[in-house]
């Protein structure tokens, strides 16, 4: 009987490594070939016979990509909008995140529904309005005005996912600061925010790393080279010179590395504060 | 007020935050942005679609009452894409569903360097749209493709296949590439769930001596209804909202056998500037949307809680 059990559990840790091991290869393999592609010289990508393992490894692609296209004021672009975008966020969604978390009022769940439904407009609904009102404030191929516009489908994305872990922080400290004397603001700023600082840094890197990788409304509200992000710049590349694949690849590459970088850096608070705010939403 | 705290003083700021407007002041900044940037836009955008709006035959303009409606109803590509949209969002959320529950049964075994297996199944999901359009379009190339290259080797396929080319094949393949970006978002959330499920249900189920098959169905299943209802409803939307692989990978070609509701109504503003016509179909769309999510909340009941 404990010999079976003992079988059982075994094979089933054999399946699990299984399926986590292949699960694993699917999701990292495609990314992979992708940089052994960035590594290879066009000649060798585009050849009779596959070259799994490159023969020569080059660098040129990512010269290529970085001094032979506007890729760096494209990326500068994409840095300057998502900083925006990320400010904003934070400056007025800490506050609201932190009223729904702490104060029960009038219209409160009415209130938190709203945030919600917004997301549900379709993107093209927003685009074009907002490519109107824009145009017509002179804010069309703007980093701001993009940024603005971003803060539409981020700003809820970012209150649900704070006040997830301004709940989660306890509420001893805060009433104790207030006993003490401090103020609601003062309970606030020096108690509460601190206690939920990483879910600060976890939703402002959620939100980052979703206005870094944004394509569709960049690509109708930014016309020109003053506001460009990366993403509609590759695309556009793509298109009009024919991009070689080694070049298009080192660009992935390249442009990706923030936003694994960031997502490594905080992959397990933000990993937690993702399921909170998607689970309660 | 703060005479007895220990805390830094905060000043005018503090002072307000004793009163009764404390909870708006800390709401209206949001609130504000959020009627800029989202109600006006989208009460306008409506309004649009109740207009003539092309920039480039700016003469055109005023009221049209329901005309873009009445042509929709007349218009073939409209009733392909709305096919489409069914099609391309029902299987990807099948197939991302299934790989999803996968995944997360298997990361909630914590073998040990589950941690590290669940980081990079994660990863496809934060990979850029563009980039992740791209990197298929090469793995898919019918010249260099190396997944052509590997099924020709293995004796699945004869010669290589221009998968997106291919009217047969095209939408299929773009659901296979909308997966593998989709799946870690249900990975996480139904792991989420598992994690939830106390694990005293299993060892009651398990001295009552039920097998396997039976706690999935009669624990795991019931206990997750939730969680699955509020990933496919929140995957749904996005799905239908969100033309961007599709954008990139095949342009909604070859003929319209990719075109979605949302790539069309896309391509109708950024290509014809077409605006008006535009809004008419992402209102449309919304409005489908908003009957589907009602239903399917009420059907599976997830408002009750």
């Amino acid at each position: 009987m404990a010999a079976t059990r003992r079988s059982r559990r075994m094979a089933a840790d054999i399946l699990t490594y299984f399926v986590l091991v292949s699960m694993s290869l699917f999701c990292i393999g495609p990314i992979a070939w992708m940089f052994l592609t960035s590594l290879k010289l066009e000649a060798d990508i585009v050849t009779q016979t596959m070259q799994y393992i490159p023969n020569r490894i080059t660098f040129q692609n990512y010269v290529a990509i970085w001094t032979q296209s506007s890729f760096p004021v494209l990326i500068g672009n994409s840095f300057i909008v998502t900083l925006i975008t990320v400010i904003v966020c934070l400056a007025t969604g800490t506050l609201a995140a932190y009223a729904f978390s702490r104060y029960t009022f009038k219209g409160r769940n009415t209130l938190m529904l709203g945030y919600l439904v917004v997301r549900m407009f379709p993107a093209v609904m927003m685009i074009i309005p907002l490519y109107v009102v824009l145009r017509s404030v002179g804010l069309i191929d703007s980093r701001i005005g993009l940024a603005l516009a971003y803060t539409s489908f981020l700003l809820p994305l970012f209150v649900w996912m704070l006040k997830g872990f301004f709940d989660a922080a306890p509420k001893e400290l805060e009433s104790a600061a207030r006993i003490d004397g401090s103020t609601r603001f003062g309970a606030m700023l020096w108690i509460v925010i601190p206690l939920a600082r990483n879910g600060l840094v976890a939703s402002s890197i959620f939100v980052a790393i979703a206005a870094w990788n944004e394509f569709l409304f960049a690509l109708m509200l930014t016309t020109g080279q003053g506001s460009r992000t990366w993403p509609v710049g590759l695309q556009l590349m793509v298109g009009e010179f024919q991009l070689p694949w080694g070049v298009l690849a080192a660009g992935g590459i390249l442009s990706i590395l923030p936003v694994m970088l960031m997502f490594a850096l905080v992959q397990r608070v933000m990993v937690q504060g993702l399921t909170a705010g998607a689970i309660k939403g | 007020m703060d005479t007895g705290s220990h805390l830094p003083k905060t000043g005018m700021i503090g002072e307000l935050s004793e009163t009764r407007y404390w909870i708006y002041l800390l709401l209206l900044p949001s609130l504000v942005i959020i009627l800029l940037v989202i109600a006006y836009p989208t009460i306008y955008g409506m309004a649009i679609s109740f207009r003539e709006m092309r920039l480039t035959r700016p003469g055109l303009n005023g009221w049209v009452g329901f005309k873009h409606y009445l042509v929709m109803i007349d218009d073939p590509v409209f009733w392909v894409a709305l096919k489409n949209t069914v099609l391309w969002v029902t299987f990807a959320v099948v197939l991302e569903l299934g790989l999803g529950f996968i995944a997360a049964t298997a990361l909630n075994r914590n073998v040990p360097g589950t941690g590290i297996f669940a980081v990079l199944i994660l990863v496809p999901y934060f990979l850029p749209n563009v980039v992740a359009g791209h990197m298929w379009a090469l793995l898919l190339d019918p010249r260099l493709g190396v997944i052509n290259d590997i099924l020709v080797r293995i004796g699945i396929l004869n010669s290589y296949k221009a998968w997106f080319a291919d009217p047969n094949t095209a939408l299929a393949a773009t659901i296979f590439v909308e997966a593998w970006h989709g799946f870690p978002f249900f990975a996480l959330l139904l792991l989420a769930g598992l994690k939830g499920i106390p694990q005293d249900l299993y060892k009651a189920a398990a001295v009552d001596g039920a097998g396997p098959i039976a706690e999935f169905r009669l624990i795991t299943v019931p206990m997750l209804k939730s969680v699955i209802a509020a990933a496919v409803i929140l995957r749904v939307i996005s799905l239908v909202n969100s033309p961007d692989l599709l954008l990139i990978l095949t342009g909604g070609g070859p003929g319209d056998a990719t075109q979605v509701l949302s790539l069309y109504a896309f391509q109708t503003a950024y290509k014809d500037f077409n605006f008006g016509y535009a809004s008419a179909l992402s209102v449309v769309m919304f409005v489908i949307l908003m009957v589907f999510a009602y239903a399917y909340i009420r059907l599976s009941k997830i408002g009750r809680e």
